[in-house]
């Protein structure tokens, strides 16, 4: 299965809504929460977002591709589930 | 200070902002409701009411475009999505907000 | 102690949406118009005693014009704190860095405290407050 990866904020309904849809389909994910990270966390954070084009969070990274906002018909795309 | 309070005033003042930009709460009470305590607890810290589902970057003049509401710093794109970012806002014709899919401002044909 | 109704200022003097301040027997009061009805509360913003008829009233929410504490004028309870002179990462001039250091040191020991309301009562084209 591909690696998955979210930045969150612990403010942000839709990240938990993303984290759910994970933990319910039984992939295994990381994330960190900007909000709660040191300063040269969210540096590093806030430049991937720009690069990205990503103006807010969830931020998810299922193998190469990434995905902002939560949409969980491109996870399951994304991870053939 | 009382959220719900806090709560309340900040609803009377933001319906005031959006409805000449075309945008109303959302339907989904629930969800306003939770967005409007996470924004009092933001104010509580920060001083201001930030959105809940975008970073600051604590660099004042992009802080300042996601102060709520944020309509008018991302009017293109929360036109096209007829949602804000957290989805606290909807265009005024929508009746099922669960419907809009929180698309980003190049899924969209933006930047 | 009984309350006694006093003159306070005339009703057509505070247009809906207004504020006006007066002293009665040696206290500052501020006379609110929201929508035709009267409420009246301290003058002394609950935060750094501002007055707060130099702020904005909209609705039944007044906003202090020092640093935008706000408040309920039915109820006088604080709603929200004052909005920190923190510059957000941004330098501000040299020369009153170290002022203004002073100065938001000092503000964050100040506590935010709900203000007093007065009973109103409009009679014969004056509005009364009970002190």
């Amino acid at each position: 299965m591909k690696k998955v990866n979210m930045y969150a904020l612990s403010t942000c309904p839709w990240c938990r809504k993303t984290k759910k849809f994970f933990t319910d389909h039984n992939v295994p994910f990381s994330y960190i929460d900007y909000d709660l990270a040191d300063e040269g966390t969210q540096a590093k954070i806030s430049a991937e977002l720009d690069a990205a084009g990503a103006t807010g969070f969830p931020f998810v990274t299922i193998g190469d591709e990434t995905i902002s906002g939560y949409q969980p018909e491109r996870y399951s795309r994304a991870l053939g589930i | 200070m009382n959220t719900e309070s806090r709560k309340k005033a900040l609803r009377y003042f933001f319906e005031k902002v959006v409805t000449p930009m075309g945008f109303k709460f959302t339907p989904d009470a629930d969800l306003v409701d939770f967005l409007l305590e996470q924004e009092v607890i933001l104010e509580t810290k920060h001083g201001i009411p930030f959105c809940p589902c975008q970073p600051l970057r604590h660099d004042r003049a992009r802080d300042m475009k996601i102060v709520c509401p944020c309509i008018p710093f991302h009017r293109e794109h929360f036109d096209l999505i007829k949602r804000c970012w957290c989805g606290l806002f909807v265009h005024q014709d929508v009746t099922d907000p669960d419907s809009l899919p929180q698309l980003s401002p190049h899924e969209v044909g933006l930047e | 102690m009984n309350k006694k109704f006093v003159q306070a200022i005339r009703a057509d003097e505070v247009a809906p949406g207004g504020m006006r301040a007066v002293e009665l027997e040696g206290r500052e009061i501020v006379v609110c118009n929201w929508s035709g009805k009267y409420f009246a509360i301290q003058r002394r913003c609950g935060h750094m005693n501002a007055p707060l008829d130099m702020g904005t009233l909209d609705g039944k929410f007044v906003t202090c014009a020092m640093h935008c504490a706000q408040f309920d004028v039915t109820t006088g309870e604080a709603l929200s704190g004052p909005v920190s002179e923190d510059f957000g990462g941004e330098s501000p001039p040299p020369k009153i860095t170290e002022y203004l250091e002073h100065i938001v040191m000092q503000m964050k020991h100040v506590r935010m405290e709900s203000i007093s309301t007065y009973d109103t009562k409009a009679e014969a084209g004056w509005v009364l407050v009970a002190l």
